[in-house]
């Protein structure tokens, strides 16, 4: 079925199967969600870069104004800094570049889900197949993201692989529903 | 003909807005959390540029989505799409995100503007630099921005619930936004 015309008027049943729509609002917001924590992510490795001045133990100044300006206390401004260093010191040397690299792939395909799930929304015919094809992709780039941060320490761990396994799982549903959907529509066709 | 969806151009800023309105999230809850700036510590000087380019494009993506959203108005929804209470509720809704997003990027902004630092949108426009450093000021227009934020997410939370609402009730009212 082709793409719903523009002009159709709201509220008639011409809208596509229910599931395609479901699993096309999902695919956006989860999609949007996935492209700034990719991005983020890329940030933050960009940011921590080693040999910075946590890792050197430079002093860190925290000033009484701005301690009062960002409501932290003394301990706290002190620790931001040891938190830096945590991050810095506790990555292998393959983690940084690897990341940077996975989460600028990992960006680009989540960037794409977004308009997959229009494309789902919208009902065009061509979009179940690609939608199995980037939920897998999706999925694969968690699977590599899981085992290179289960290859790191237990500082990463910690702070990676809920979060990691969170997407993993909302990225399988994604990819069954999406596998189901196209047999479905398979099954439509050849009837 | 008038047509039921939104424009291609209001379409293409409301996603991008959503987009960079997430990432101002969270990248914001992230950021806040790097040790403070100094000679030695520039962990900031990245992320805070980069949380402040994304701010003030949302100003200018939210202008040019109001003006075709004002612009080429679609047909209105259909009652059985849409309850008039509900229509009246969406329509407030969109009202005050409109508001509370200038509020909370105006307010991000004039914080940085009497903070000291200076603003180089994406790192090629050096925007002139009006206000003398005030910590006042500043620390006022900090409070503004973080409570207006608090409102916008709760207000995105009250605009993704409905359009999750009529998407599943695959009542044509979200089609309007999804139209490429």
């Amino acid at each position: 079925m082709e793409a719903t015309d523009s002009n159709t008027p709201l509220g008639t049943s011409d809208q596509g199967p229910a599931w395609k729509c479901w699993l096309g609002i999902v695919t956006i917001v989860l999609g949007l969600l996935l492209t700034v924590s990719h991005g983020n992510e890329a940030m933050i490795q960009v940011v921590a870069a080693p040999d910075s001045a946590a890792v050197q133990d430079k002093p860190l100044k925290c000033r009484e104004d701005e301690l009062i300006e960002e409501g932290l206390s003394l301990m706290e401004c002190q620790l931001m800094a040891t938190t830096m260093k945590n991050l810095i010191v506790s990555s292998p040397d393959w983690f940084r570049c690897f990341q940077m690299t996975l989460m600028a792939i990992g960006t680009v395909i989540a960037a794409l889900s977004v308009f997959i799930g229009i494309a789902l929304f919208d009902n065009r015919s061509w979009a179940s197949k690609l939608a199995v094809f980037t939920f897998a992709s999706l999925l694969a780039i968690d699977v590599i993201e899981f085992i290179a941060v289960v290859n790191t320490g237990p500082l990463l761990r910690a702070h990676y692989l809920w979060n990691v396994f969170l997407w993993f799982v909302l990225h399988l549903m994604l990819t069954s529903a999406a596998f189901v959907g196209l047999q479905a529509e398979s099954k439509a066709a050849q009837s | 003909m008038q047509k039921t969806a939104y424009s291609r151009t209001a379409v293409v800023m409301h996603w991008l807005m959503a987009a960079s309105i997430f990432f101002l999230f969270i990248s914001s809850w992230w950021m806040l959390s790097l040790p403070l700036p100094s000679k030695e510590y520039s962990y900031r000087v990245i992320p805070f540029q980069l949380h402040k380019n994304f701010g003030i494009t949302a100003i200018f993506l939210m202008a040019i989505l109001l003006y075709v959203r004002l612009r080429y108005r679609p047909t209105p929804v259909t009652l059985d799409a849409m309850k008039p209470w509900m229509h009246k509720l969406a329509t407030l809704d969109h009202i005050i995100l409109y508001i509370v997003i200038f509020a909370c990027s105006l307010s991000g902004y004039l914080s940085s503007a009497y903070s000291g630092w200076g603003t180089t949108l994406w790192w090629v426009i050096e925007l002139p630099d009006w206000a003398k450093e005030n910590e006042e000021l500043n620390i006022f227009f900090s409070d503004v921005h973080l409570w207006t934020c608090w409102a916008l997410l709760a207000l995105i939370s009250i605009h993704i619930s409905g359009a999750l609402y009529h998407a599943f009730r695959n009542d044509g009212v979200i089609r309007r936004m999804l139209h490429l």
